[in-house]
């Protein structure tokens, strides 16, 4: 069930998604964490950031919206106090990284790199930050000139995260494959505003909190950016949006993913990514596959 | 992977207007007042979590009141129906050998029922007294029960009458922060049970962020993971 992008190895192609699963070693109590594919590491910024005050949650139908903004220890902390933990506990990572300015991002490429880190996903498409992310992700002159420069500081598999906010990702994603990136990872959040009115005694009450959309009702949207995607470029895709079953993989395939991400779902059952990597494989032997990639190719070629 | 429970219903019955206290049979070995778990209430996206009101022998107590979706899923629920939860989950109270003044609000006296039988046990000396809006929601157990009124208005004459060494509190916010002003005032260690929606139950979302003050310095402190009890006077109110 192993499969590679670049030279970068996961034990299966189903990965913890960013912001959803901590460093990863926290969810010991809940999960087997050193059987998940591989885990995308909170978003992490070259110095630690304390994130959004106010009401960061809202439960939407089928789906949360969250405005945490990048709450995190800072590459610093996390090269010195995480990397040895997850090396130790054998648990295969992408670092997630952020910024605001291209600067930022060749810093934390740096970094990665002296630090042998195998696998970086660039943020470039957080809705909850007020400068540089998103911005990155809405321009493609802007990201082929970032992702470049990351490139240039950096050696191993290199991701890039789109976001659905944008009127032509097909450009977006042909500018990241110029640059040289290994492969993309879609979708991050849709901007979504969740508004809440109580009644209570004879007054009104109002909850409000505007940021990113995620969980099963973006499914529909993430299968469609990842096909338009896939008409723009031969990247390996990571694809994510709502995925929370096996037939959510085997769609998400016929759409042009090669792997996956599960992200909300892991609040819903903290185990999910387990049960996925072990519902697919079982799939794989009970139904005389070769391996997955030839489930993989029997699924594309499906008129 | 010992915190995801496969629990059995024991009992789910009304307590109260619209409140409920539901009985789990588990296999959680410990659970101490002030811990929490995590239910899944299909089809929501996010388990709902529930103070502890009591637990012995791996049968886990907690009171829900209906809210919406989530809460009606646990109220269809009967004996003997499966039940998926995370727990028991965050730290409890840190009980001190001191004459014990608990204060809940509400369905907040969940935790306080629970910390009061610890302190029973322990023989600790101590006092509950609880707020309800109105004679219907009132859930039985406390010592004086306030009706209609704030909990907070009674604190003055009991701290007279009892004195108290310490204060154990449970409710809304505005409750938490109206208990710390008066443990302030009155020179009193205070322990609160915050709340806030929690998205992934285990402080890695850092959804559920409060401000609080350590080692001299203002940070965040995830509720359902570094609390949900807090020392008072380490919470920063925003």
């Amino acid at each position: 069930m192993g499969i590679k992008i670049a030279n970068f190895e996961m034990k299966n192609p189903i990965i913890a998604a960013s912001g959803t699963f901590g460093y990863a070693d926290e969810f010991e109590d809940f999960c087997d964490v050193s059987k998940i594919g591989a885990v995308a590491t909170k978003g992490i910024t070259l110095e630690p950031r304390s994130g959004n005050d106010g009401e960061r949650i809202f439960e939407t139908d089928c789906g949360m919206i969250n405005r945490i903004g990048l709450e995190n220890i800072g590459i610093e902390r996390f090269v010195e106090e995480k990397i040895p933990v997850l090396k130790k506990k054998n648990i295969i990572y992408i670092l997630n990284a952020a910024g605001s300015t291209i600067e930022d991002y060749s810093k934390l490429a740096s970094i990665a790199h002296k630090n042998g880190i195998e696998a970086m996903e660039l943020n470039v498409s957080c809705p909850n930050v007020k400068s540089g992310c998103l911005e990155f992700g809405t321009d493609e002159n802007s990201l082929y000139e970032l992702v470049s420069r990351v490139r240039k500081n950096y050696g191993g598999c290199l991701i890039v995260k789109l976001t659905p906010n944008v009127t032509n990702i097909e450009n977006l994603a042909a500018a990241v494959e110029k640059a040289g990136a290994n492969a993309i990872s879609a979708i991050n959040t849709l901007k979504g505003l969740g508004i809440k009115i109580e009644y209570l005694n004879g007054k009104f009450h109002k909850k409000e909190v505007q940021g990113g959309l995620s969980g099963k009702c973006i499914k529909p949207v993430a299968l469609a950016m990842v096909k338009r995607i896939r008409t723009a470029t031969k990247l390996p895709i990571i694809g994510m949006g709502g995925i929370s079953c096996l037939s959510d993989l085997f769609e998400f395939i016929s759409a042009g993913a090669d792997a996956f991400e599960i992200g909300t779902q892991n609040f819903t059952r903290c185990d999910i990514c387990n049960t996925l990597a072990d519902e697919l494989e079982n799939f794989i032997k009970t139904n005389g596959f070769k391996d997955y990639e030839d489930l993989k190719e029997k699924i594309k070629e499906i008129k | 992977m010992k915190k995801i429970q496969k629990g059995t219903i024991k009992k789910n019955r009304l307590i109260a207007k619209d409140t409920f206290a539901l009985e789990i049979l588990s296999d959680v070995k410990e659970a101490h007042s002030g811990q929490f778990i995590s239910i899944l209430c299909p089809p929501k996206v996010l388990r709902r979590p529930f103070s502890i009101k009591g637990f012995k022998n791996g049968t886990i107590e907690v009171f829900f009141k209906l809210k919406g979706e989530g809460t009606n899923y646990i109220k269809s629920l009967k004996e003997g129906d499966n039940i998926d939860f995370l727990g028991a989950l965050g730290s409890g109270f840190n009980i001190k050998n001191k004459k014990s003044l608990l204060v809940g609000a509400g369905i907040g006296i969940a935790p306080m029922l629970f910390l009061k039988d610890e302190l029973n046990s322990r023989g600790i000396e101590n006092f509950l007294i609880t707020g309800f809006k109105c004679e219907n929601e009132v859930i039985k157990g406390s010592d004086k029960t306030v009706i209609g009124g704030s909990v907070i208005d009674f604190l003055p004459e009991i701290t007279e009458k009892f004195k108290p060494q310490i204060i154990y509190s449970c409710g809304p916010e505005i409750v938490l922060k109206l208990v710390s002003d008066f443990a302030k005032k009155h020179d009193l260690e205070a322990q609160i049970a915050m709340e806030k929606v929690f998205a992934c139950q285990v402080g890695v979302c850092r959804g559920c962020v409060i401000k609080i003050l350590k080692d001299g310095k203002v940070q965040n402190a995830a509720i359902c993971h570094d609390g949900p009890v807090f020392d008072a006077k380490a919470v920063v109110w925003e």
